[in-house]
């Protein structure tokens, strides 16, 4: 659940913002031939409906019907007590309440005979209570697959998205800043470090992950007191503040000069990533001079409901080409020098976050 | 030593047989992940899973997010884990292969649209209820981890109490709780908070608040081991508690422990419910125990934080000995505004163990 700090603050998300954003997906919905658009919320899945919004749910589940003018409706089956604080927490428009969302949103679309064709982003994997609910309400409305019909208006973060991105950033930075690389006793304790640091500066949520010695294993595993941390290891924080996330992530060693070359190269790379070129070429460019080998590497986004999900790996051929203003989550693992090295850090595609 | 999650996997694969099932598919995420847990034993954190549990204990584990994938490979031992972006997709190819069989799903409202659209093709039965029995009466080692979490409850709480004082951010007191958490082997928590007087009327993750003089601070705290959840409610004041404040928490500890003196083996949910919220309309206070001011009496606990059966007057669920429950007569007060007390406990044959240790008391901290 979330538990950190959930708030609604009109100088970092201006009511216009969502408006002008409701009306980019309201565009592209009439050039599509959508008479509404259905979304679905959780707090594993928030993103789509939080862009929209401001709104992340801390528990339980939503449904955001967007019309062709004016704001979205937002049905949840959380009680009306819920919904004040709902209010508190977003400028949201109308909210409805009941026991099941879909079947007030589907009635409410069913009463509208203009209404013949609905988008529901992420169609195939919307739950089927919720689906089962607003087709049996709404059985002669056309339901259709509107995933990247979103995915394309929502793209190339705005200026409020960059600030609050940046903001999650700087948090997540500072924390990782917090771990004493020599002196931490296990991966329990400075996980509870970096995630009190990340709470204390209003982190919305923060997940924790390490991968406690590098040489052995490079996958990330949830930290716990009972894993002792070797000379060389990594530790990645996926942090929200505001709805946005980020991650970060380092690699620690007792001897720092195992890990300065590369952090520098990453911090530079992370400047240097350009719209149009493949970030396959991009990166494998900026590898040759610091002489390590590339392990891998993975692009996160967030196109859909999910926060952050891959958009391009050097597990996947092809991915899509970066776009200027897009909103990237950069990870690479290394081998500098015989020394495993991963990093993970955000960036703005031609521009600074 | 056998872990829990072996002892869960055995009693599965022996309900499926008796049950005659031969597939289960079962579907989870960070906000509900009993079922999935139940077989597979992933915490998830990030996007979705789903798991396909056969009769003859093979499981496999399909997660949507890489990472996650490769953190399940690590954690979850026993058991395939198989990356698909396209989970849906995956399953329903995994779900090809598996034709023929009797297949049932839980929780059936969770599973994506294209595999509850081929219930018919795949004679996939809603299997929830199915679930649900095996979740709320729990294995010895199930509630021996209830134990276990019951405790860290009561130093979590102990922790809670340290950090609040005047001036403090509701958001970093919970901070310090994570901290706790972490250091503590406890994976994930479940606490909402409320701080103020009168007009606050229940709890909510942090807003930004800051503690005061004379203000109630209410949380639930749910700190999660091995995969168990055990809550702890309890109220605290900033400053030295007034006599309408020490008269209404008097109220709801009678509250909760006539709830808590009901619960035996055999009883129903409505009963210690009953129990609850007569205390409260003995004192003409029973507008106050309606869905207008609260929402449930206490409930279930153990993979899910706020697990089956909720403890409301129209819920009719028997309890059994071996269920962990929490009662709380949390509600709004008219006078003093919202305020909790829960304790936690496990079902026996002639009454219940209770959990919590920590005092039954209004706290108060210096103002």
């Amino acid at each position: 659940m979330r538990r950190g700090l959930m708030g609604w603050n009109a100088e970092e998300l201006p009511l216009a913002v969502l408006q002008d954003r409701t009306a980019r997906l309201q565009a592209a919905m009439q050039q599509h031939g959508l008479q509404a658009l259905l979304l679905y919320t959780n707090l594993v899945r928030p993103s789509a409906v939080t862009w929209l919004t401001g709104f992340t749910p801390y528990w339980s589940e939503g449904l955001l019907l967007v019309a062709r003018h004016g704001a979205p409706t937002f049905a949840t089956a959380l009680s009306k007590r819920v919904a004040n604080w709902i209010r508190s927490v977003s400028p949201l428009g109308e909210i409805v309440n009941g026991p099941r969302p879909g079947t007030v949103l589907g009635q409410r679309v069913a009463a509208d005979a203009s209404v013949r064709r609905v988008g529901i982003v992420e169609l195939d994997a919307l739950p089927s209570g919720s689906y089962d609910d607003f087709s049996a309400a709404a059985p002669a409305v056309e339901l259709i697959d509107a995933t990247a019909l979103f995915s394309e208006a929502r793209r190339g973060a705005d200026e409020a998205e960059r600030r609050l991105l940046a903001r999650a950033d700087a948090i997540a930075a500072a924390a990782l800043e917090e771990v004493d690389a020599a002196g931490a006793a296990d991966a329990g304790s400075v996980a509870g470090q970096v995630e009190k640091h990340a709470r204390l500066a209003g982190a919305e949520e923060v997940y924790i992950t390490v991968a406690p010695d590098l040489r052995a294993d490079r996958r990330m595993i949830r930290a716990s007191p009972s894993l002792a941390l070797g000379d060389v290891y990594g530790l990645r924080v996926s942090l929200a503040y505001k709805g946005c996330w980020i991650r970060r992530a380092r690699t620690f060693a007792s001897d720092q000069r195992a890990s300065g070359r590369p952090d520098a190269w990453f911090a530079n790379l992370v400047q240097a990533i350009a719209p149009g070129r493949p970030l396959a070429e991009q990166i494998a460019a900026q590898v040759r001079p610091l002489g390590a080998e590339l392990e891998n590497w993975m692009a996160e986004s967030c196109v859909g409901s999910y926060p952050l999900q891959v958009v391009a790996s050097s597990h996947l051929p092809g991915g899509r080409a970066p776009v200027e203003g897009d909103f990237t989550v950069l990870t690479i693992a290394l081998t500098a020098g015989g020394v495993p090295w991963l990093g993970t850090a955000p960036l703005i595609v031609g521009g600074r976050l | 030593m056998t872990s829990v999650v072996t002892h869960r996997r055995a009693r599965l694969a022996e309900a499926m047989r008796q049950a005659g099932l031969d597939v289960l598919v079962l579907a989870g995420n960070a906000w509900q992940n009993d079922y999935l847990r139940y077989a597979t034993d992933f915490a998830i954190l990030e996007g979705q899973g789903l798991a396909v549990a056969r009769h003859d204990g093979e499981i496999v584990l399909y997660v949507d997010s890489f990472l996650e994938a490769e953190r399940a490979a690590v954690e979850c031992a026993g058991i395939e884990v198989v990356h698909a972006a396209d989970l849906p997709g995956a399953l329903d190819d995994a779900l090809n292969r598996l034709r023929n069989r009797r297949i049932g799903g839980a929780p059936y409202r969770l599973l994506p649209r294209r595999i509850a659209a081929r219930a018919k093709d795949l004679s996939l039965s809603d299997e929830t209820a199915f679930l649900d029995a095996l979740l709320m009466a729990k294995l010895p080692a199930e509630l021996d981890a209830m134990r276990r979490a019951a405790r860290l409850a009561d130093d979590g709480y102990a922790v809670f109490l340290k950090a609040a004082r005047p001036g403090r951010a509701d958001y970093e007191l919970v901070a310090e709780i994570e901290a706790f958490c972490r250091g503590n082997g406890v994976d994930d928590n479940f606490q909402i908070i409320g701080v103020g007087g009168p007009e606050v009327r229940g709890m909510a993750p942090p807003s930004g608040k800051r503690l005061k003089a004379g203000d109630l601070v209410t949380t639930e705290l749910t700190p999660c081991v091995d995969g168990y959840y055990c809550q702890i409610c309890r109220t605290l004041v900033v400053g030295t508690p007034t006599a309408e404040q020490h008269a209404a928490h008097a109220l709801y500890r009678d509250a909760m422990e006539a709830g808590i003196a009901t619960v035996r083996d055999g009883v129903t949910a409505a009963d210690i419910a009953r129990a609850e919220n007569d205390v409260f309309r003995r004192h003409g206070l029973g507008d106050y125990v309606t869905s207008e001011y609260t929402r449930v009496r206490g409930h279930g606990m153990g993979l899910f934080a706020d697990s089956k059966p909720h403890l409301l007057e129209n819920v009719t669920t028997r309890i059994d000995a071996g269920m962990a429950l929490i009662v709380h007569p949390n509600t709004f007060h008219p006078v003093v505004g919202y305020m909790v007390l829960g304790d936690a406990l496990i079902v026996t044959n002639d009454g219940c163990e209770v959990l919590t240790r920590m005092p039954r008391e209004l706290f108060s901290v210096p103002a």
